[in-house]
């Protein structure tokens, strides 16, 4: 048995190029498997905060591993600011390059890094590997890098400007060394790098066998064929989405006004965010990268969101926007809450799209990461750690269906919670409750999904809280006459008794039983609460999800 | 005189029954038996008195009884068990519900989640509360239970789930809420979390003590009649039931825990694979079975049977599924069977699976009006199948039928009929090597090191040009391939698996620690045998520790010696831990270490009957049926010798090209590949 480059024909035979391709899905399956094992952090393993590519020599994506839709896009500016900062002469077998800075492209804020490994076959580029992950903590004025308060992205952690850390196999023991030393947690950093390189020479390995058993040639030519394919696809779906022009704004919470006007042709799909506001002073920004990258995800999910995403998936899209708005921020702009501000702009797009597209839509969802921080002694072993938290929260409701409870964010996907189990003996605090939240809001003929009640015990003196939350004024909103949903927002409850809430704050301190109490919103409803089937609301009262009294006002069911 | 030892597996259609004929003079097998009858739901201990009577075999002589069952599945899958309630710590009753958030179907935006097993209404809380350590930080109070059981029984609940914060650490609670409902209500079924799983994690563990009880009353009823069946015809043997962990167990055990029989079927072939491996001196082995529907694969390393307390059902890429934490022999299974249709997508892509032709109307060449062609009538039209002795003669395959629907899957890519053909093994194969890469490769394992044991039915016709693929240097085609996984419940011990989640560091001021813990848990397993009449010497213990540097998630499992453990040990066992990791991950830290779970695999010797030696026939010719122009795809298309595999002797040699053909297989030998026949009837196939 053995199989031959040379039996090929010239134009290759369809067997083995649909061999190739589902390989290169198994490569980054196996990269992605091999970083999420060997990570030290779970906002890596556990949340998933990381994603994996594999591209063509051109830097085109061909294949990648994701947990989270939102990374699919994002490593193909990386490669591309490698390629252009680089010779070609420069770019050898066994280098491996990093980078993190989010106006330089492929990346969203300083605490994703990217490390970019140039595959070589026979002395030639035959593609690239990608992997970025959510480092803990890289310095900064903060701890864990991400705060609200940050103006310039200075304050944010260290800056890695597309630099080679592996020379040719050979580490730069240097670099390594200043960035553990500006890390506050140099253990975990350090184990994250050492999986980010596991991870992609893995990828490596596998890619180079590949060529091996098939040929150079015929593994180009998959590449190609594969991106081709994507196009084909996006194209084909195209034909039965609904043409004109989708509009929707947002009022924020500091009164600021957001626009977006999608247009759908034939052959384009346009998301114009012109005339939308200046970059923001704090860390409410998004580089033009991250923007496109909700215009990818929103683009998928509307035309084909069972199959792969690569280059040819997203080719039909144009984005136009302002240099120095809050959706294409220049450099020095602080970024640390990018994911904020581009959570608002996917939800934007989804509700200019949903009334339209109520197949592949539901209402809105919580719209926010509701990412959480927090940090301090083990009240065991005094050891410091640190904890980066999304929060689960509920789901807008569709025609078809109630919406989900306690679900990530649409920026997420194969996203796990941190059981409350692990993160008590991990982090030595205690959590007192994790419910679902039964806040009223979100009724229609379809319910909204429920967020949660998440309640943390600090069991040590000297921890802080960091978070910054959205839609902790207005719930999502609803669709053909559903009601909006509940609020976003954190509750600190001092062990006197004091309480405050709050949407966004910087290192508030914390002691021995404050309590911080985490609230996600409601989702919104579809259709006339009036038309909710009577028996479902009976349901819904036996199970405690609405309350007789709310029944009998929105459902006009009276028990 | 003549004693039989038999295990029955219930399938969809039928229920098979294989048994020894054992000599009681030497202990040796005189013959391997196989019968089947139909399977007779919902009475399915019918279809095995059935099989017994079919087969003229007297229960009365019958010494050793396993059973593989389906009875949890289908309860799962068909959401066919009973009401059930649940208890769990204040403040939680929502995580059933909540579980992990994950969307694994991560473009779509209308993605539906598992719902619970459970409803709300039928969660409840009790006050009290442990920390990690075990210590309780809040009493129990007891006194809330009266009324949320008056509640249970007006709505009817008829089995109880008990799920506590930390119980994995310290169970004590759960044991009171478990005695005191069993005290005031002795007709309800209960379950607590502690006694299927001590490891944490409170989703998955309180969902896996939700579908345990919810399918307990269940299969409770279904094993006591089939006892009582087996009673009623003299039946005197001992009665056991095959595991998910790759062991059997008692009918008590398995009454009171039955998700321990949630993959019963699956785990007796790897099984099976590892006995053989023990019987022909080998411990590298990878297991491999190709059905009608799918192939599973499994690495056995060292004689070791992988297994997995991270086991999922209905887990896919549109959806989360649902965790159960029992200990499951780790197997990767793909939809590519003989029944697996290949097919031209809309962008002019070829697929093969993981839709099935099924029994009915079955591969095109069965004639029964299938027009899909399927990996089976790929490997009619190579002609690696012999079209006139297809299922043994049993039926002649329909090949102007499957020419036709070759042809037109060809058109569609603009290749031949019989160069679709070709690609359908292709892609079937390579979708295969890449399941077999993830049990292999993708941990380190380097396939060169392993011998590959194929069965099922179409376990031969692949495995060696996978084991060619994956530089795999000897494929294993066992005796009785077509029933190996029967055959391998009939060479199992008892096995039960004590897993404890205990998190602590790896340091030499530790080791006593360690040491304390493990004899805890051994002390726990052996008295559970001999409270079930099992004697101290039969039993057989194995430990092995859960490590990972300090701070990381995931952990590598690194055996340990029995004793107790001194300083040099600690080292020992460090050391291992880090090549184990180096072997999967590819680098080593200075970190310190730590250790997750302790388990124990607690095994009871059952006496096994030795194989039986074939009659010498070192003259392959002998068994020389004719020859035919095979397919060989790549290597061309040859004339290929054609072997009757029941006339080959011990000592016979063939060289490929060939074919060995029975009535449930057909070994594919390809050019350069040579196969010897061993003392017992196993084809070696040398790559």
């Amino acid at each position: 048995m053995s199989s031959t480059a040379q039996e090929l024909s010239p134009d290759f035979d369809p067997i083995t190029i649909e061999i190739i391709q589902s390989s290169l899905s198994a490569i980054t399956d196996e990269m992605f498997a091999t970083m999420r094992r060997t990570a030290m952090s779970s906002i890596i393993y556990e949340v998933l905060d990381f994603g994996v590519a594999l591209f063509n020599d051109r830097g085109e994506l061909a294949s990648s591993g994701s947990g989270i839709p939102g990374f699919i896009g994002m490593l193909e500016p990386g490669v591309a600011a490698i390629k252009k900062k680089f010779n070609a002469a420069d770019i050898h077998d066994g280098d491996i390059f990093m980078l993190n800075i989010p106006h330089h492209g492929g990346v969203s804020h300083i605490n994703d890094v990217v490390m970019i490994l140039p595959v070589f076959a026979h002395g030639s580029l035959i593609g690239w590997l990608a992997n970025k992950a959510h480092w803990v903590d890289l310095g900064g004025a903060f701890p864990g890098g991400i705060s609200p308060d940050a103006t310039e992205v200075y304050q944010e952690g260290l800056q890695l400007p597309g630099i080679k850390v592996i020379d040719r196999g050979e580490v730069n023991q240097a670099v390594l060394d200043i960035i553990l030393m500006n890390s506050r947690v140099p253990e975990t950093t350090k184990g994250d790098f050492w999986a980010g390189v596991a991870s992609m020479r893995a990828g490596q390995k596998r890619f180079l066998s590949l060529v091996e058993k098939y040929g150079e040639a015929a593994v180009r030519h998959a590449m190609t064929d594969y991106i081709a394919l994507g196009e084909k696809i996006a194209r084909a779906a195209m034909t039965d989405l609904p043409k004109g022009t989708f509009e929707a704004e947002e009022t924020l919470e500091d009164g600021r006004v957001i626009k977006a006007a999608i247009t759908i042709t034939d052959d384009a799909f346009t998301v114009d965010l012109r005339g939308n506001p200046d970059q923001s002073k704090t860390s409410l920004n998004s580089s033009r990268d991250a923007t496109f990258v909700d215009c990818q995800m929103i683009f998928k999910a509307i035309t084909s969101p069972e199959t792969f995403g690569n280059a040819g998936s997203f080719r039909p899209i144009e984005l136009l926007t302002d240099e120095g708005s809050i959706f294409d921020a220049k450099y020095p702009a602080a970024m640390s809450i990018y994911y904020e501000t581009s959570m608002l702009l996917f939800d934007l797009l989804w509700k200019a799209l949903a009334p339209a597209m109520p197949n592949r839509l539901t209402a809105g969802h919580y719209a926010s990461i509701c990412g959480t921080f927090m940090g301090g002694p083990h009240p065991e072993t005094g050891h410091v750690h640190g904890i980066v938290e999304p929060q689960l929260g509920g789901w807008g409701a569709s025609q078809e269906h109630d919406g989900i409870n306690a679900l990530y964010t649409g920026y997420h996907g194969d996203t796990f919670n941190v059981p409350v189990e692990v993160t008590e003996q991990r982090n030595g605090l205690m959590v007192d409750r994790l419910a679902l939240n039964d806040a009223p809001g979100g009724e229609g003929e379809r319910i909204g999904g429920k967020g949660i009640l998440l309640d943390y015990r600090i069991l040590a003196e000297d921890w802080w809280l960091t978070m910054a939350y959205t839609r902790t004024e207005t719930g999502p909103w609803g669709l053909e006459g559903g009601l909006e949903g509940s609020t976003n927002f954190v509750e600190v409850v001092k062990a006197n008794g004091e309480t405050t809430r709050h949407a966004a704050c910087t290192a508030i301190p914390l002691g021995v039983n404050d309590v911080v109490k985490v609230y996600t919103a409601t989702g919104g409803g579809y259709g006339d609460p009036k038309k909710r089937a009577r028996e479902r609301v009976l349901e819904d009262i036996k199970n405690g999800y609405v309350s007789k009294e709310r029944a009998k006002e929105i459902y006009g069911v009276d028990v | 005189m003549v004693k039989i030892r038999a295990a029955s597996d219930v399938g969809g259609t039928f229920t098979d029954l294989v048994y020894f004929n054992i000599d009681e003079q030497t202990g040796e097998v005189r013959s391997v038996e196989a019968e089947k009858a139909h399977t007779t739901p919902p009475n399915f201990e019918k279809g095995v008195a059935d099989a017994f009577s079919k087969a003229g075999v007297s229960l009365a002589d019958v010494e050793f009884f396993a059973h593989g069952t389906t009875v949890v599945i289908n309860a799962l899958t068909e959401r066919k068990g009973v009401k059930t309630g649940l208890i769990t710590t204040q403040g939680f009753r929502d995580i059933l519900e909540i579980a992990r958030g994950n969307r694994p179907d991560f473009f779509n935006l209308k993605y539906q989640k598992p719902e619970p097993f459970i409803p709300r209404y039928l969660r409840r809380e009790i006050a009290g509360r442990m920390n990690y350590k075990g210590e309780v930080v809040k009493p129990l109070d007891l006194s809330g239970i009266d009324p949320i059981l008056e509640d249970f029984r007006n709505e009817g609940v008829e089995t109880i789930a008990v799920c506590l914060l930390h119980s994995y650490a310290n169970p004590i609670h759960e044991i009171e809420i478990a005695e005191h409902i069993r005290e005031i209500w002795p007709e309800v079924s209960v379950v607590a979390s502690h006694e299927i799983s001590r490891e944490w994690r409170e989703y998955e563990r309180t969902n896996t003590a939700a579908v345990c009880a919810y399918v307990q009353p269940t299969t409770e009823q279904y094993l006591g009649k089939l006892e009582t069946r087996l009673e009623e015809n003299a039946f005197k043997g001992v009665f056991y039931v095959m595991q998910s962990n790759g062991g059997i167990d008692t009918v008590t055990a398995t009454k009171r825990t039955p998700i321990s029989i949630v993959e019963s079927g699956p785990a007796s072939g790897v099984l099976g694979a590892a006995a053989l491996g023990e019987a022909l001196g080998m411990k590298n082995l990878i297991a491999f079975d190709i059905g009608g529907t799918t192939a599973k694969c499994s690495l056995i390393d060292n004689g070791e049977v992988a297994v997995t307390s991270q086991y999922m059902i209905e887990r896919s890429e549109k959806s989360a599924g649902y965790p159960i934490m029992t200990p499951v022999v780790d197997i990767v299974e793909i939809g590519n069977g003989g029944g697996s249709i290949g097919w031209v997508d809309e962008h002019g892509k070829m697929h093969v699976g993981p839709q099935s032709a099924g029994a009915a109307p079955g591969p095109v060449a069965y004639g029964k009006g299938g027009v899909e062609p399927t990996t089976t009538d790929a490997n009619l039209m190579l002609r690696r199948i012999n079209p006139h002795y297809f299922i043994g003669g049993e039926i002649e395959a329909d090949m102007a039928a499957v020419e036709a629907a070759f042809a037109k899957l060809g058109a569609r890519l603009g290749l031949s009929a019989q160069e679709a053909a070709r690609g359908v093994i292709r892609i079937a194969n390579n979708n295969m090597t890449n399941a077999l890469k993830l049990v292999s490769i993708n941990r380190g394992y380097d396939p060169r090191d392993f011998t590959m044991v194929a069965f099922g039915g179409g376990g031969a016709m692949h495995a060696t040009a996978l084991a060619a693929e994956l530089n795999i240097p000897k494929v294993i085609i066992p005796a009785h391939s077509a029933v190996f996984s029967a055959w391998g419940m009939l060479m199992s011990d008892l096995r039960r698996d004590y897993i404890r989640t205990q998190p602590c560091l790896f340091v030499p001021s530790t080791a006593q620690a360690v040491s304390d813990t493990f004899k805890e848990m051994e002390r726990e397993a052996i008295a559970a045998y001999e409270a079930e009449g099992i004697a101290r010497e039969r039993v057989r213990l194995e430990r092995a520790l859960s490590m990972r540097y300090q701070g990381q998630e995931h952990s590598v499992r690194v055996p340990v010696a029995e004793g107790g453990l001194t300083e040099a040990g600690v080292a020992a066992v460090i050391e291992d831990f880090k090549a184990a990791y180096e072997r999967e991950y590819t680098y080593r830290l200075d970190n310190a270490i730590e250790v997750v779970n302790f388990s124990i695999v607690a095994y009871a010797a059952v006496d096994r009957p030795a194989l039986a030696v074939i009659d010498e026939g070192p003259d392959a010719d002998a068994a020389l049926k004719g020859s035919r122009r095979v397919d060989f795809d790549r290597d061309g298309v040859l004339d290929a010798a054609i072997y009757d595999r029941s006339r080959l002797g011990r000592g016979a040699a063939i060289s490929g090209p060939a074919i060995i053909e029975e009535a449930g297989s057909t070994t594919v030998v390809f050019p350069g590949q040579r196969v010897t026949v061993d003392d017992y009837g196993n084809l070696h196939v040398e790559i």
